[in-house]
């Protein structure tokens, strides 16, 4: 099976994604070496006490996979974007698992601006919308306050014009 | 959503002043007039159904306020009602039995046992009356208790909403918009049913334990309730005469009781069963030791039950139509009749397994917002569309739901979507790259828009086709892998409301997939503009003839007035089909 080139899948005409802030690599950088860092403490802990040293090699697979993501992150968060058409609004996630959802603004039900400490910190938040489905998966990460604000608004403004029942 | 009262002045569960003194006096006449809410137009709550009622002071009242509406149904007047008095033990027999059944255990043992020579000493007879004393006291807390919930639940249909108020310590005030409503189900429970009584559940989109239950009423109120509120729900003015009409409804198929058991028999069931059984005996006789045997009677024990519950539930399944939507009756021990509103099913799956394929028979499906929200205990008992028919059944339910096929060739187009492959019909299969990825039934994967749906088929073992009308689609998705890259291909998802259908076209071709998501928004949107949640009323004309149309007139006839007896009610009512005047937030997010 010869790879055919990408057909724009996921790019329909004449849709210009907007990107996300690239604050949000950041802040998933600082996560993800968290995460990394923290089996370092009881490797470090059991080498110390145990005086066995080589019990820090259990920790290198770790590490690799951080390292790895750190270089994967920026081009993750490369790949979000959304784009709000006349009708309904595009948000596109994922590099290897590559996913599109398209929510009509008369289908939202509600939505949450939602930020966490670290978010917060950095200055971004995550806009997601709702429908009557529990399959829609619409979240837009790493919006500048402002803008998921007037995300927000708008999205709500939208779909109360176009509102249609269920 | 619909379940959160926006908060009006009183709305908050505010106690009942004068009410929770009252709470120990017995008498049931003594109604409290603050329970009635402040913020409509009712002075007085002379509720009770068995209690003297004021019927003088509730006519001044209607008239004073210049309530319109004649009272269509008893229950639906506006003021405030209990349940029906003996609520408490049909709701208390479980712990009644319960008890009783300790009961019978001790006089079981106590006669069994060799010390106990019948009873004649002092200390049998002292434990013997111990027990009774004990069991009534219970028995006295428990009627307490359920006399005192009783007291405090009230319900209230008005003309745009239903109240609901509950708890004795927690108060809950619930109210729900009608043109919110999603189905009304009468469910009859077993003693429910000995006591002649039903209950009445109001389904919205709420989520997790939104509906509004009302139990239990005298199953002809319970009824008539219905009716009022569906008829209050579609938008129909009830006339003057008061009563609701009742929706003339048609018949549609009845699943006899052969069928249903042996399309049981031809399950996957029966050969698990077999083969567990074969195992279990060839293991007993080899190792010699029967006690495995009793190891598995948990399992067998769960296995009967819930085929048990299948049988149950799919007993005397009737479908029916009429203009307030489709109704479905069955249950052997506990009843269930259900109504679904026109445009209120979110998606249809029909499902064949694989050996009903001899007589062809199919099972049905649905996704209906309301109903797949409710608790585990109810799954599965509201969203089978059709347990067993065959296809031609099958397709006259689908039509009933989609009246407009939206194709030129329906037939065509079904029987490819539930046992074709390829592209015929116009359908638009996965490519031969997808056998990679699901080597069994690629060929089978497909899917096909008309101008009224989309469908989706799959299954080459277990087949399956799924329907979504285009403007139930919530939102699309489309998915894709690396492997599916690599392959070319792509998976699109229509979101449906939660509830077992779940359309999923997998693996297409990629061009192909984008040209589904793209077509697909359009689609919906266009059907969306052009179709309204709470007009079903004017729905219904254009839907029977298309109905009557695209079946190409195999049955004498889709139109609400079957039976041909003149103008039916709802011709009659039509006129007064009233376009409710544009209030502002009626379409506002539940």
């Amino acid at each position: 099976m010869a790879a055919r080139a990408d057909d724009g899948v996921f790019d329909p005409e004449g849709v210009s994604w907007t990107r996300v802030s690239p604050r949000l690599a950041t802040v998933r950088r600082v996560g993800s070496a968290i995460g990394t860092l923290v089996p370092l403490v009881p490797a470090v802990l059991l080498a110390v006490l145990l005086d066995r040293w080589w019990i820090l090699l259990l920790w290198l697979p770790f590490a690799a996979v951080g390292v790895l993501r750190q270089v994967v992150i920026g081009r993750q968060v490369a790949a979000i974007g959304y784009a709000e058409r006349d009708d309904d609004l595009l948000v596109r996630q994922g590099l290897l698992f590559r996913t599109l959802v398209v929510v009509p603004y008369g289908r939202m039900q509600y939505v949450d601006v939602t930020a966490g400490p670290v978010d917060r910190w950095a200055g971004i938040a995550t806009v997601q919308l709702h429908t009557a489905s529990a399959g829609t998966d619409a979240s837009i990460p790493g919006l500048p306050p402002a803008e998921a604000e007037r995300l927000r608004d708008r999205l709500a403004s939208r779909g109360e014009a176009r509102m249609a029942g269920l | 959503m619909t379940a959160a009262p926006p908060p009006g002045p009183g709305d908050v569960a505010e106690p009942d002043r004068p009410g929770a003194p009252d709470l120990g006096t017995p008498d049931p006449s003594t109604s409290d007039p603050s329970t009635s809410d402040p913020s409509t137009s009712d002075p007085g709550g002379p509720a009770d159904p068995g209690g003297p009622a004021d019927p003088p002071d509730d006519v001044a009242a209607a008239a004073a306020t210049g309530v319109r509406d004649p009272e269509p149904a008893p229950e639906a007047d506006g003021t405030w009602k209990r349940m029906h008095p003996v609520t408490p033990l049909v709701r208390g027999w479980a712990v009644l039995a319960v008890l009783l059944f300790f009961v019978v255990q001790q006089r079981g043992e106590r006669a069994f046992s060799p010390g106990d020579g019948g009873g004649g000493d002092a200390f049998g007879r002292f434990q013997l009356l111990f027990t009774l004393g004990l069991v009534g006291v219970g028995a006295l807390v428990v009627a307490a208790w359920a006399y005192v919930t009783w007291r405090f639940t009230r319900f209230r249909v008005g003309e745009e909403v239903v109240e609901l108020r509950t708890g004795v310590l927690f108060r809950q005030h619930r109210r729900v918009r009608l043109d919110r409503l999603q189905a009304v189900d009468v469910v009859q429970p077993l003693v429910a049913r000995l006591t002649g009584l039903s209950e009445l559940k109001l389904e919205v989109a709420g989520g997790s334990g939104s509906d509004v239950s009302l139990a239990y009423l005298r199953s002809a109120d319970a009824q008539r309730l219905r009716r009022t509120l569906l008829a209050r729900a579609a938008g129909v003015q009830v006339d003057e005469t008061g009563e609701a009409p009742e929706a003339p409804e048609r018949e549609v198929l009845q699943v006899p009781v052969d069928r249903l058991l042996l399309s049981m028999l031809r399950s996957v069931w029966p050969v698990i069963g077999a083969v567990a059984l074969v195992v279990l005996v060839v293991v007993v006789v080899v190792t010699g030791e029967p006690g495995i045997a009793f190891g598995l009677v948990p399992a067998a024990l769960g296995v009967a039950t819930g085929v048990w519950g299948a049988f149950s539930r799919g007993f005397g399944f009737r479908i029916a139509a009429s203009p307030d939507g489709l109704r479905l009756r069955h249950g052997l021990t506990e009843t269930r009749a259900q109504t679904v509103p026109p445009g209120r099913v979110q998606a249809v799956r029909l499902r064949q397994p694989l050996l009903w394929r001899g007589p062809d028979w199919w099972a049905m499906e649905m996704d209906v917002a309301g109903y797949a929200g409710g608790g585990a205990d109810d799954a599965g008992k509201e969203t089978v569309l059709l347990p067993v028919g065959t296809r031609a059944q099958a397709v006259e339910v689908l039509s009933l739901l989609l009246p407009d096929p939206g194709c030129e060739d329906p037939a065509g187009v079904l029987g490819a979507g539930l046992e074709g492959t390829g592209r015929t019909h116009g359908w638009v299969d996965a490519p031969r790259s997808a056998r990679w990825l699901d080597p069994v039934a690629w060929r089978r994967r497909g899917y096909r828009t008309t101008g009224t749906a989309l469908l989706v088929r799959s299954g080459r073992l277990v087949r399956q086709l799924d329907v979504v009308p285009h403007e139930r689609t919530q939102s699309l998705g489309l998915e894709q892998g690396p492997l599916q890259r690599r392959l070319g291909l792509a998976t699109v998802t229509a979101h449906a409301t939660p509830g077992p259908v779940r359309p999923r076209a997998e693996h297409l071709a990629a061009p192909d997939a984008a040209r589904l998501l793209a077509e697909q928004a359009a689609r919906a949107r266009a059907a969306r503009s052009s179709a309204g949640p709470e007009r079903w009323m004017e729905d219904l004309a254009a839907a029977s003839r298309g109905a009557a149309g695209a079946t190409g007139g195999t049955r004498e006839g889709a139109a609400p007035d079957a039976g041909g007896t003149g103008p039916s009610p709802v011709e009659d009512a039509r006129p007064d089909v009233v376009a409710r005047p544009p209030a502002p937030g009626r379409e506002d997010a539940p």
